[in-house]
């Protein structure tokens, strides 16, 4: 257990001693600012509270999407540069298994994707509070920590399916962009039968809050099985290769 | 009695290749490689580009799956028993590429975290042994390439292995880099006591630090020679003498049973001649007597160009 924390440090020493680490936290605190200010200044009274404010901006169609954006471009390259820069010689010629290293930088990118989302709460109440304030209101810190939670399960889909695509193509480049156009696409519904078993209409988690359905026919329970089982499979084919895959 | 010594000679090996092979699409890019690398030897691995060098080098850390075969380091199977056999093994494959926005000390940290049992004190020791001490803490982006290269020394000794692999160590750095280069390696092989691979096309290089070349073309093992020393004593000489008539030279050595005139150069004034290593002597005095001054004595050593082009056939090292 000792050498897999060490394991940890190592890759999330590599993320922060970038020059550019807090780059991605200051973006979200200036869009938090900025969005609080024009929703302000277009209606006043649009939010009756802070806690209002974050309920509705951190889903996925607000900054939670920042938030979602900012994991995986923070993510992208962890497996990838080391490739294209051909550190990944020195990281696999030691004592330690593929899959403990692999392990190491998922866990890392799911702490990462973590910090982002903790940042961004406090980012978007703090928005919140500042031109809306405190009091009044209908909605309650409760309200607040379930979009919160709902947008965090889709960040983590996404950002393990980066994961993949990282360790698939080895390429920064294409894992960001093609993540992104799966991002930009999810919010498309096709009303066909077999779209409730693609990935996308299962990440719209609150649409069932108040006994709604993304799609007829779909269920809460139905949506966390698939979702479990595309990050399960993401996984899966992650490791498989980054396992065998000869290093030339 | 006879298992004894077995035993024994297991126990100087350091790493054992039991017939290796590397087959990419039905093609053999290594083929039934079988050689021994044993204690405290520095082994070079010679061959033309192409010749499967950096391939046979991967899959000994694994870095590459064999095919066929398997690689014994230390009694342990790098095959199915990877962790502990690459725990013998430090190694620099191709160039030595850092986290080049991480000071040398914090590059050198992170290997030392992903390895057993070492103590902090173990970095300073491998620092001073390759002389960084003053870069340690700056970043490695500011390094320059025989300092990188150094830094890969020194992030190879970390684990304190029994076998060190160095793939190209020399490739791209100045002459006066791959000397400080070979230093190190002597130093190292002397200071640790280890083991040291060495992977070149550079034929002096390896002329000058190896004890014994293994020579490898389109992944097959051509031949495995000792270089210098022992063998030599022992056996005929090729002399080339500069004198100062080679006419009254020539009409001596005509006299003599024991060296043979394989040419001359009247313009260089200089006879080559064939003897057995014990009669050297004899035909300086020889000569002196009757007056023939000598100037100059060359040995004809064959070098090991000449060697390799022969087992490789010729000019196809490119």
């Amino acid at each position: 257990m000792r050498s897999f924390n060490n394991l940890v440090v190592n890759e999330w020493l590599k993320l922060s001693k970038k020059r550019t680490f807090f780059v991605p936290y200051l973006i979200l605190i200036l869009i938090s600012m900025l969005l609080g200010y024009i929703v302000h200044s277009a209606s006043p009274d649009m939010f009756g509270s802070a806690y209002d404010f974050s309920a509705m901006m951190l889903l996925s169609q607000g900054i939670g999407q920042v938030i979602t954006i900012l994991a995986i471009i923070g993510t992208a390259g962890i497996v990838s540069k080391e490739y294209s820069q051909g550190t990944i010689k020195f990281l696999l010629i030691r004592a330690r298994s593929r899959t403990a290293i692999l392990a190491s930088k998922y866990a890392v990118v799911l702490i990462y994707a973590f910090s982002v989302a903790v940042v961004g709460m406090l980012a978007v109440f703090a928005s919140g509070a500042l031109w809306f304030g405190l009091s009044g209101g209908e909605a309650g810190i409760r309200e607040m920590l379930t979009s919160i939670m709902y947008n965090s399960v889709s960040t983590v889909v996404y950002t393990t399916l980066a994961f993949m695509i990282g360790i698939l193509t080895t390429s920064t480049g294409v894992t960001i962009g093609a993540t992104m156009f799966m991002l930009m696409i999810d919010k498309l519904v096709i009303f066909r039968e077999f779209y409730k078993y693609v990935l996308f209409p299962n990440l719209n988690l609150a649409a069932y809050e108040g006994g709604g359905a993304p799609m007829p026919g779909m269920t809460l329970t139905f949506s966390l099985v698939m979702l479990v089982l595309y990050t399960a499979v993401f996984l899966l084919i992650g490791f498989s290769v980054f396992r065998r895959r000869d290093v030339a | 009695m006879k298992q004894g010594s077995d035993e024994r000679m297991q126990d100087s090996i350091v790493l054992q290749m039991n017939g290796v092979s590397k087959i990419i699409k039905g093609k053999s890019i290594v083929d039934k490689l079988t050689f021994d690398i044993r204690k405290g030897e520095i082994v070079g691995l010679l061959g033309p580009n192409g010749a499967g060098k950096t391939t046979t080098i991967r899959m000994m850390t694994g870095l590459i799956r064999m095919s066929e075969g398997d690689v014994i380091v230390q009694g342990h199977s790098v095959k199915s028993d990877f962790n502990k056999a690459i725990g013998h093994i430090g190694a620099i494959i191709e160039n030595p590429e850092f986290y080049s926005y991480m000071t040398g000390l914090d590059n050198l940290k992170q290997y030392q975290r992903m390895t057993d049992n070492i103590e902090a004190g173990r970095i300073d020791e491998v620092v001073e042994l390759v002389g960084l001490q003053e870069a340690m803490n700056k970043k490695v982006k500011a390094y320059s390439l025989g300092m990188r290269q150094r830094l890969g020394i020194a992030q190879a000794l970390l684990n304190r292995p029994k076998l060190l692999i160095l793939d190209e160590p020399t490739n791209g750095l100045d002459p006066a880099g791959i000397r400080e280069m070979r230093d190190y390696m002597r130093r190292i092989a002397e200071v640790e006591g280890i083991s040291i691979l060495i992977s070149s096309h550079l034929l002096t290089e390896i002329e000058q630090i190896c004890h014994r070349a293994i020579v490898i073309q389109n992944g097959k093992l051509v031949t495995v020679t000792a270089i210098g020393g022992e063998q030599e004593t022992a056996a005929d000489v090729k002399l080339t003498i500069r004198v100062g008539s080679v006419e009254s030279a020539i009409n001596i050595l005509e006299g003599l049973e024991y060296a043979e005139l394989l040419s001359m150069d009247s313009a260089r004034s200089e006879v080559t001649i064939n003897l057995h290593d014990s009669k050297v002597p004899e035909l300086v005095s020889t000569f002196s007597n009757k007056g023939v001054g000598i100037y100059r004595i060359a040995e004809n050593k064959q070098s090991l160009e000449e060697d390799f082009l022969k087992w490789t056939g010729g000019n196809r090292i490119a």
